[in-house]
């Protein structure tokens, strides 16, 4: 269909594409929250792919990383009045600290094993926030992270003009695909890549396999604290469902339904189920069968997800 | 050279295509003299029943309004999404409603941690939100705003209310059987805050997780104290099955279990039997129809409009809700928002269960709340329960405005 030199090019030019792709894409959205929510949750998809898709790693506890992430926002700018940018720092390096402390136990599992114990320390993370009410809010939740006002110096962006808050989000995403697309094409993306495919040759090459998996895990934590980050001041609370066990499942749900371990998919299948998700909804309330047979339907007919085949297709 | 030529003028076709698809979004212009008001309701999820119910009383409301003209022939509209009674969804249900509906208005929620995280995203746009379910924070500062109405009760002044009326009645000795989350802490903390100053003696404060099912172990303990009264305070699901054990121990002999509220939708569920002989509150029962003329007038439109059945509490408050924004913006003679708020503030109402008033300083409606106890089965499926005693609407039985952080 396509030449192949096309899209070999697309390929080393990923990360223009992207943004390219991301200056236009509010305005083929029904409304610019949901595109702002799709940009968010694409980046935490993006940060967990990172581990499942490209090290072959499936956890069940990367809420504990968004919602951390959003957390140390939310209660860097509350509780410590640091300004926004701030908190956008504190959530990034508390969401690999996160990572840090449970890949610390996680990744000396595999399997099955890995995903329960990441999802167990992600339940402790859930409860924590739960019963420290002072601190979190608790049940429900932190609020009050406002943001209204980004004083750039030379101008002040208004951020709850909705389009504005779209390209201040857009902005980090696109900082976040930089920086993942070098470590993706760098040596340590490929000894993640030789790990998943073979191990034990992996490490007969000399590559320490541990340690790739636990610089990999923290990585991830970082994209996924920022994801978080984003949120607290898209939706200026943090819910303590951010840390619930169900923001797990919905980004593997995501990663799948995108295509796992390509670049994008995570991004595809974040928008492909939250805009089913926002339409369906609106005209009938049984909207859960209809993603839920899509996603059957995906995993069925496109096991490689929808980007994953878009791909394919192209590539051949 | 050749493919590349191809190649740009594919992405130049996808980008003009793009913009093409984009452009029913730009054009699509909304009519800027309807009044709509947003209603994000948990649909989906485990209190889809009451939503339901909720949106049926709304449409009541709106209805109302149009049928007598409207506001000088502007017409009212609702706007329902579903929050899946999830507070991210519904902040982003909320953002949605104002910046691409452009809701004059958001009214609805079915949920502590929901309702603030509407409030906190209707507030930072500077637009008024009518809140309709149980919070004690929402009127209270840092929460609180000048956008901030709350139509719904507060745990202060329900479990107050059933409290009151029930360590007077059926004794001093009190165990409290709550589930361990927000809202039975609350619940607990105004049931003992009232007790205080009658003198209750509480012989133990025992907590459940929640979605309990087996509540065999604590059951006998609670019969071993020889309480009065058993202060059951969980929710839904765990209401049903602790309320049926507890009939199966016989426990209803010794001691009366009281909730803080009792739901119609939840008693309908159950059946007669776990529930009879219980007390508890609601903010509203359509059997109180006999004594109040509003009353009559609402249930009357609802089972007209709905086969002949009644309306049930929750369902009541997103009526009021609604038809308390709409008469904030008839009497403001547009949707101008400091002009609403100006118009709603210290308004004295009655529109289906007696006099009411949204207190000027927090905007919290001061209303009656209804004492009611559990029937036995009877002639008419929709007779559940008995009004046993109404606590009018009385700003004092709310928590001051000082003591919510108000000047």
């Amino acid at each position: 269909m396509l030449n192949p030199d096309f899209v070999a090019r697309c390929k080393q030019h990923r990360v223009i594409l992207a943004v390219a792709f991301l200056l236009i894409f509010p305005l083929l959205m029904p409304f610019k929250a949901i595109a702002v929510n799709i940009l968010i949750y694409g980046l935490y998809a993006l940060g967990f792919n990172m581990l499942f898709g490209t090290l072959g790693l499936l956890s069940f506890g990367h809420a504990a990383l968004f919602g951390g992430g959003a957390y140390a926002c939310g209660l860097a700018m509350i509780r410590l009045g640091l300004p926004w940018w701030m908190g956008i720092v504190c959530a990034v390096v508390i969401g690999m600290a996160l990572a840090a402390i449970i890949g610390a136990f996680a990744i000396r599992t595999r399997g099955i094993y890995f995903a329960m114990v990441t999802m167990a320390l992600a339940q402790c993370v859930y409860f924590i926030s739960d019963q420290w009410v002072s601190l979190t809010g608790g049940e429900n939740g932190l609020r009050d992270v406002t943001l209204t006002k980004i004083d750039l110096g030379i101008t002040t962006l208004n951020f709850v003009d909705p389009l504005t808050r779209y390209y201040v989000v857009a902005f980090f995403v696109a900082i976040a695909l930089f920086v993942l697309s070098r470590i993706l094409a760098s040596p340590f993306g490929a000894a993640m890549e030789a790990v998943r495919e073979n191990e034990a040759r992996a490490r007969a090459c000399g590559y320490d396999v541990r340690a790739t998996r636990y610089l990999a895990f923290i990585l991830s934590g970082g994209f996924c604290g920022l994801a978080g980050a984003l949120q607290a001041l898209h939706l200026s609370i943090v819910p303590l469902e951010t840390l619930a066990i169900a923001n797990s499942g919905l980004v593997v749900m995501m990663s799948l339904l995108g295509g796992m371990g390509t670049f994008f998919g995570p991004f595809v299948g974040a928008g492909v189920f939250l805009l089913l998700e926002n339409l369906v909804s609106l005209w009938t309330v049984h909207w859960q069968i209809f993603v839920g047979a899509a996603f059957v339907a995906c995993v069925l007919f496109f096991p490689r997800g929808i980007w994953g085949t878009i791909l394919l297709g192209r590539g051949r | 050279m050749e493919t590349s030529k191809k190649a740009a003028v594919t992405r130049r076709t996808l980008l003009a295509a793009s913009s093409l698809l984009a452009m029913p979004s730009i054009v699509r212009a909304q009519s800027a003299d309807t009044i709509k008001i947003g209603f994000p309701v948990p649909l989906t999820g485990p209190y889809g029943t009451e939503a339901k119910d909720q949106v049926a009383c709304a449409q009541i409301a709106i209805a109302e309004f149009n049928e007598a003209g409207g506001l000088n022939g502007r017409k009212a509209e609702l706007l329902v999404r579903d929050d899946k009674l999830d507070p991210g969804e519904a902040a982003t249900r909320t953002i949605e409603l104002i910046e691409k509906d452009g809701a004059n208005f958001i009214c609805g929620s079915l949920s502590a941690a929901v309702q603030l995280a509407v409030n906190n995203v209707a507030k930072q746009r500077g637009v008024i939100y009518n809140s309709i379910s149980q919070s004690d924070q929402i009127a209270a500062l840092p929460d609180w705003s000048k956008t901030t109405f709350h139509e719904g009760m507060t745990p202060h002044l329900t479990a107050g209310a059933v409290g009151r009326y029930a360590f007077s009645k059926y004794g001093k000795k009190v165990v409290f059987l709550q589930a361990d989350y927000a809202y039975g802490h609350e619940m607990v903390a105004g049931f003992k805050a009232v007790g205080e100053k009658m003198g209750i003696e509480v012989l133990a404060d025992l907590r459940h997780p929640l979605g309990a099912t087996d509540f065999s172990t604590l059951l006998p303990r609670i019969q071993s104290l020889k309480p009065d009264i058993l202060v059951l305070v969980n929710f839904g699901r765990d209401q049903q099955i602790s309320l049926k054990q507890a009939t199966d121990f016989g426990l209803k002999k010794t001691t009366k279990i009281v909730a803080p509220v009792l739901l119609y939708t939840a008693r309908q569920a159950a059946g007669e039997k776990a529930f009879e002989g219980v007390v508890g509150g609601t903010s509203y029962y359509w059997g109180i129809e006999s004594t109040v003329p509003t009353a009559k007038a609402f249930n009357d439109r609802y089972r007209k409009a709905n086969e002949g059945r009644v309306p049930s509490d929750y369902g009541a408050l997103g009526y009021a809700g609604v038809r308390a924004l709409l008469e904030g913006a008839r009497r403001a003679g547009g949707t101008d928002t400091a002009k609403v708020i100006a118009a709603l503030e210290g308004l004295k109402y009655d529109f289906y269960k007696g006099a009411q008033e949204i207190r000027a300083c927090d905007h919290q409606a001061v209303q009656p709340v209804f004492i009611i106890e559990s029937k036995a089965a009877g002639a008419n499926p929709n007779d559940v329960f008995n009004v046993i005693s109404t606590d009018a609407a009385n700003a004092d039985n709310l928590v001051s405005c000082k003591d919510e952080g108000h000047v």
